[in-house]
């Protein structure tokens, strides 16, 4: 008991021993800093939009700090991320929300340092942001919804109208999944031989996607064909196909188009991805946000454009 | 003895604030104190359960999951336009009876807390998900999210929170006959039910307390983002294990005071915030923080060495 009140105390006083020396400082070497908080940087798809932004910052002149939760859901973490940049006194802020409405409370405490602050990939959520009074200068990523839509009328020509498909979802809730899917489903949606049979959450995680996938196809041994809304997802189906020694009797059409997706495609295990260009969005994502300290008016939504990756045009 | 591993944890704490202080000009200053108090307290008041456990010889894997349940109990009650109280009560009150059931699967069911609240990390996260269908509750009334925004004077609510959850659970541990048996039945079980103690009722409430001490972090949890989500806790059980380990409670159990599970999350909150300020990458951040884990609890078992001489 005594203890516990000692420590108290002592914690207590800490702020009185501070000095505010942090007033003194703007950005280290009078550059402008700005930050790119990531979902998570064990994911190819952030590795290369850090590079794009990297370069970019490189080249305009400014310092970027970039920092990532450990774990892409941990929406906790990055608000903590976001609030200890803002002791920084970083000029701007980019950032590819964990959580399209939990996001929205630590953006408040940015918008209440005056950060601006440029979102990245994963649109917010509108209504929590208005009823926050929070404000993205720009949404800069992909149209995912576009991007499920091409997966969509591929999948119908390449199937010639005739297909039971089972469709991997990324996290519940996410924007980003929930859009492709949207736009997948559109997309299937005047082609009445086209069913989807199964459609369950992967949590865009590879090994969720071998489980869900096998699980699946014990369910509905007459799946011949998968949309994954994330290339993890599609890559961890391809395993499980293997392993049910399907291999090549069933298509799979991922979306991010990443490198083991690409050789798979190239070796005609799987059939098409979607292609986002993650490090266009990081190298725009900065860019946009010098502009915003120059004072620029910028459009409420930049597209990064999208491309289909089939074995016609894989590289 | 006990008092000077405290000290040992406490100038941890002191030396870390000393080398951040001149290595950044943004650590010591009072909206980062503040900010990293903030941060802190959820992790703070989960280890307070941690602790409780751990002194008894047990271990509760399941906080992190409960922190979920508690919270989307909590969400649905608010979205069912439940007064506050009537919600605090359902969330704490599903924080206990989990809490609760782990305790009696130990103490009557005589399973190793490990692999018992191994099961119910798995059935209470799952329970979680399956209620919300996987999806987050979001969007609360301000009347209910002041709890986590809040702030009297210049302190913020969560930090009040956490400093009243820690004076009232050590006047239990250290004033009450309750917190006596938690320490006896983790110093020597068999000795302490011999002499009359009722250690399966005081086992069961043990964790009892863990599960509503999550059910409380749930609380700030949900106010802080927002949004209460079923995967929301994830991992919580280590950081808490962390904080209380580096705060000197033995995993033998019977040894450990609060004080020093405070100043264990407060030396993890205090890291986390001045590897973020000094823009370490976030991948040799983890591997810092684990070795202040392991170095913590090395200078600890070396300093007990010393004094049993």
């Amino acid at each position: 008991m005594g203890n516990v009140i000692l420590a108290l105390i002592l914690l207590a006083a800490l702020p009185a021993l501070s000095c505010n020396r942090g007033n003194s400082l703007p950005g280290a070497g009078g550059k402008p800093t700005i930050a790119l908080v990531l979902k998570t940087l064990n994911h190819p798809f952030f590795v290369d939009m850090r590079r794009g932004a990297q370069e970019a910052a490189d080249r305009l002149g400014v310092t970027l700090q970039v920092q990532a939760a450990e774990r892409e859901i941990d929406v906790e973490k990055q608000m903590q991320i976001v609030e200890n940049l803002i002791q920084t006194g970083i000029q701007a802020l980019a950032i590819t929300p964990s959580g399209s409405r939990e996001i929205v409370s630590a953006l408040v405490k940015a918008r209440d340092a005056k950060v601006p602050i440029v979102v990245v990939d994963t649109r917010l959520d509108p209504k929590a942001a208005a009823d926050a009074g929070v404000r993205g200068e720009t949404f800069v990523g992909s149209d995912n919804y576009e991007g499920g839509r091409l997966a969509g009328e591929f999948l119908v020509k390449a199937t010639g109208g005739n297909a039971h498909v089972g469709v991997l979802e990324g996290i519940p809730g996410h924007e980003t999944g929930d859009s492709r899917l949207r736009g997948f489903r559109d997309a299937v949606k005047s082609s009445p031989g086209v069913t989807i049979v199964a459609s369950q959450p992967a949590n865009w995680e590879r090994d969720q996607g071998f489980n869900v996938f096998q699980n699946m196809l014990q369910a509905h041994p007459d799946i011949d064909s998968v949309f994954a809304c994330s290339d993890l997802m599609a890559l961890g189906a391809l395993e499980a196909i293997s392993a049910a020694h399907r291999t090549g009797t069933i298509k799979v059409v991922g979306f991010d188009a990443l490198d083991d997706a690409k050789k798979a495609i190239a070796a005609g295990t799987m059939e098409a991805s979607v292609a986002q260009f993650p490090a266009e969005m990081g190298r725009v994502a900065v860019e946009s946000a010098v502009k915003v300290l120059h004072g620029e008016k910028l459009p409420p939504d930049i597209n990064v454009k999208l491309e289909l990756v089939t074995k016609d045009t894989v590289k | 003895m006990n008092r000077a591993r405290q000290f040992g944890t406490l100038i941890g704490l002191v030396g870390l604030c000393f080398v951040l202080w001149i290595l950044t000009p943004y650590f010591l200053t009072v909206s980062n104190l503040l900010n990293v108090a903030e941060q802190t307290s959820i992790n703070a008041i989960v280890a307070v359960g941690m602790t409780f456990v751990i002194l008894s010889g047990g271990i509760d894997l399941s906080v992190g999951s409960i922190v979920a349940l508690a919270g989307v109990v909590l969400g649905l009650a608010l979205h069912d336009d439940r007064s506050l109280g009537v919600a605090l009560t359902l969330t704490l009150g599903a924080g206990a009876a989990c809490g609760i059931v782990n305790g009696i699967l130990v103490s009557l069911g005589g399973l190793p807390p490990f692999i018992v609240t191994l099961g119910t990390m798995s059935i209470v996260r799952g329970a979680a998900l399956l209620v919300t269908e996987g999806r987050p509750i979001s969007g609360f009334a301000s009347s209910f999210r002041v709890l986590a925004t809040g702030r009297a004077g210049f302190i913020p609510a969560p930090v009040i929170a956490t400093a009243t959850v820690y004076l009232i659970a050590s006047l239990v541990l250290t004033r009450t006959t309750f917190g006596r048996y938690v320490y006896a039945i983790g110093g020597n079980e068999e000795a302490t039910r011999l002499s009359g103690v009722a250690v399966r009722f005081h086992k069961t409430m043990i964790y009892g307390v863990s599960g509503v001490m999550s059910a409380i972090a749930a609380v700030i949890l949900t106010a802080r983002l927002n949004s209460a989500q079923p995967i929301a806790g994830m991992m919580y059980e280590l950081d808490a294990i962390a904080a209380t380990v580096i705060g000197g409670t033995s995993l033998m159990g019977g040894e450990g005071t609060l004080a020093g599970t405070l100043v264990g999350a407060l030396i993890m909150g205090v890291l986390r915030n001045g590897l973020n300020l000094l823009g370490v990458s976030s991948f040799l951040q983890q591997i810092v923080i684990g070795g202040v884990i392991v170095v913590a609890v090395l200078l600890d078992t070396v300093l007990k060495r010393k004094h049993r001489g």
